[in-house]
């Protein structure tokens, strides 16, 4: 596989590099700081291997209900991008026994390296939250959305797609100050993977690819 | 909070302090300690049978030193000559220009299907390794590109070629050189250009795999832009792609480059069911050389 390669997945992971911020809303006044690591799923060679891509965020809790936060992604800063994430996530609903916390997140990725090449790619994401046991760990299920908002693409071509859209399932132990996460994410399954340049993995075989993630987070 | 605001802070200034260079990935960079054309073994995206053989004394192994703009030293630089030195003077020469993917090893059988168009030997045909690549010494650049390709038609021009009888063929990255060199020539100017799957622009794979209008700076400072290049060049054009091309979208990349070709003639060849690297086998050997012979003799 051409080393070329590499330089495209790049550019799939900016969109796509982490697990969801908080599903869950930090306690009032609460402090939380976040490592995450992970990526889709590409053939490399003869083997599947996850794009391991690092992101450090830091949530404070408005209110018990309210949580914001800000991101920095560091793989994305050591190749020169600045890419900042700005957020936050409002519980809506509680848990009513079997059913399902609901709260939603508005994100801003914003990616800067010169007066160029600079994007603002705006992000809704929607969970239902299950928390059980006495340690309180949960699981989510969820949808994240990122929105293209450039009706131009290169060479003065239309860009046709404006919305890429990442269904996810994730599991939150809970600590009691920390959490340990882990999300399974599939990214855009509504777009074709085929006639491009990398392979990626996915049980959807042409469309999208597939996104492993960990992530550790520690209250205070 | 302090703290933690100063990690963070110091993590951002660490990151961007190291600024790791995407660029160097995007050359393959295969080497080799020795040349074996003919009696390489390793993969090829096709083998030929024994009647494309070359005659051995029709093949000259030799090399070549190339300097780019601002370098202070030139770089020894491998090429293979595929026809009779002496005739260049009055023969047609096809430069062609390799692939990403590896080296003149690699891409020996290409050039000799190449040397094959019209009959065994009708036309010359001249391969570099660029930069990097095989034997040659250095490490490629986009500027080592032109520089290399250039070197070879200063070489070409030393034997008597003249711009009347070079074509000049690019595959794939070797599109670049050959779009470059048509629309800005330098010590030679094509007659003809042909490119095989050519790419539009880095943009265009980074927008392909990413789905996303996002800028090629954020991951490359390359400014190889063959469809923009392309509105250049007025001498007569032949573009070929596979329909099934899942490197570079035929769409994409191959057809904004002959769309933005608006030379005195353009020929259009969509190859149905063939890959990046399989127009030549899929076509079949004799039509992809019919093709490319009757474009030549057009």
């Amino acid at each position: 596989m051409s080393k070329l390669v590499f330089v495209i997945i790049l550019s799939l992971l900016i969109a796509s590099c982490s697990p969801q911020r908080f599903v869950k809303p930090l306690a009032k006044k609460e402090h939380a700081a976040n490592l995450a690591l992970g990526g889709p799923l590409i053939k490399y060679g003869e083997s599947t291997i996850p794009i391991p891509f690092l992101t450090a965020n830091y949530g404070y809790g408005i209110d018990s209900s309210l949580t914001a936060y800000a991101g920095l992604n560091i793989t994305s800063a050591l190749y020169g991008n600045f890419q900042l994430e700005l957020g936050a996530v409002k519980q809506w609903i509680k848990q009513q026994k079997y059913l399902p916390a609901v709260s939603s997140g508005i994100q801003f990725n914003i990616i800067y390296r010169d007066k160029i090449s600079r994007k603002l790619y705006p992000q809704l994401d929607l969970n239902l939250v299950w928390e059980y046991g006495k340690g309180k760990n949960y699981f989510y299920l969820g949808v994240s959305n990122w929105f293209e908002l450039s009706k131009i693409r290169t060479l003065g071509q239309p860009q046709s797609n404006h919305w890429i859209f990442m269904p996810l399932l994730g599991h939150n132990f809970r600590g009691k100050k920390w959490d340990l996460s882990m999300e399974c994410k599939v990214i855009a399954p509504n777009l074709s993977n085929e006639k491009i340049v990398v392979e990626y993995q996915t049980p959807l075989k042409n469309c999208g690819a597939f996104g492993v993630y960990l992530g550790y987070t520690r209250r205070f | 909070m302090r703290k933690l605001i100063s990690i963070f802070l110091s993590l951002t200034i660490f990151c961007f302090s190291s600024c790791l260079k995407l660029d160097e990935n995007l050359f393959n960079q295969e080497k080799l300690t020795e040349y074996k054309l003919e009696n390489y073994s390793g993969e090829t995206d096709f083998k030929l049978d024994y009647t494309y053989s070359i005659p051995e004394n029709k093949i000259s192994l030799f090399t070549l030193n190339s300097q780019a703009s601002g370098e202070s030293s030139a770089t020894k630089i491998y090429a293979v000559y595929i026809g009779d030195i002496n005739r260049i003077s009055s023969d047609t020469i096809i430069m062609y220009c390799h692939g990403n993917k590896d080296h003149m090893d690699f891409y020996w059988q290409r050039a000799k299907l190449l040397a094959n168009t019209g009959s065994k030997n009708r036309f010359g045909v001249m391969m570099i390794d660029y930069r990097g690549y095989g034997m040659s010494e250095g490490k490629p650049t986009e500027e080592g590109l032109y520089a290399d390709v250039d070197a070879a038609l200063i070489w070409l021009k030393s034997k008597g070629l003249s711009n009347d009888r070079l074509i000049i063929y690019g595959f794939s990255l070797g599109s670049a050189p050959a779009t470059k060199l048509t629309a800005e020539p330098r010590s030679l100017t094509p007659s003809k250009l042909m490119l095989e799957a050519p790419f539009a622009n880095a943009e265009t794979m980074i927008q392909d795999g990413s789905g996303l209008a996002m800028p090629s700076g954020f991951f490359t400072s390359l400014k190889i832009n063959n469809a923009e290049k392309i509105k250049s060049v007025q001498q007569p054009f032949f573009w070929i792609h596979g329909e099934d091309d899942d490197f570079l979208n035929i769409a994409t990349h191959g057809q904004r480059v002959y769309d933005n070709y608006h030379g005195t003639y353009g020929e259009a060849h969509k190859i149905q069911g063939a890959g990046h690297s399989t127009i030549p086998s899929t076509q079949g050997f004799n039509n992809y050389l019919n093709s490319v012979h009757s474009f030549i003799t057009h």
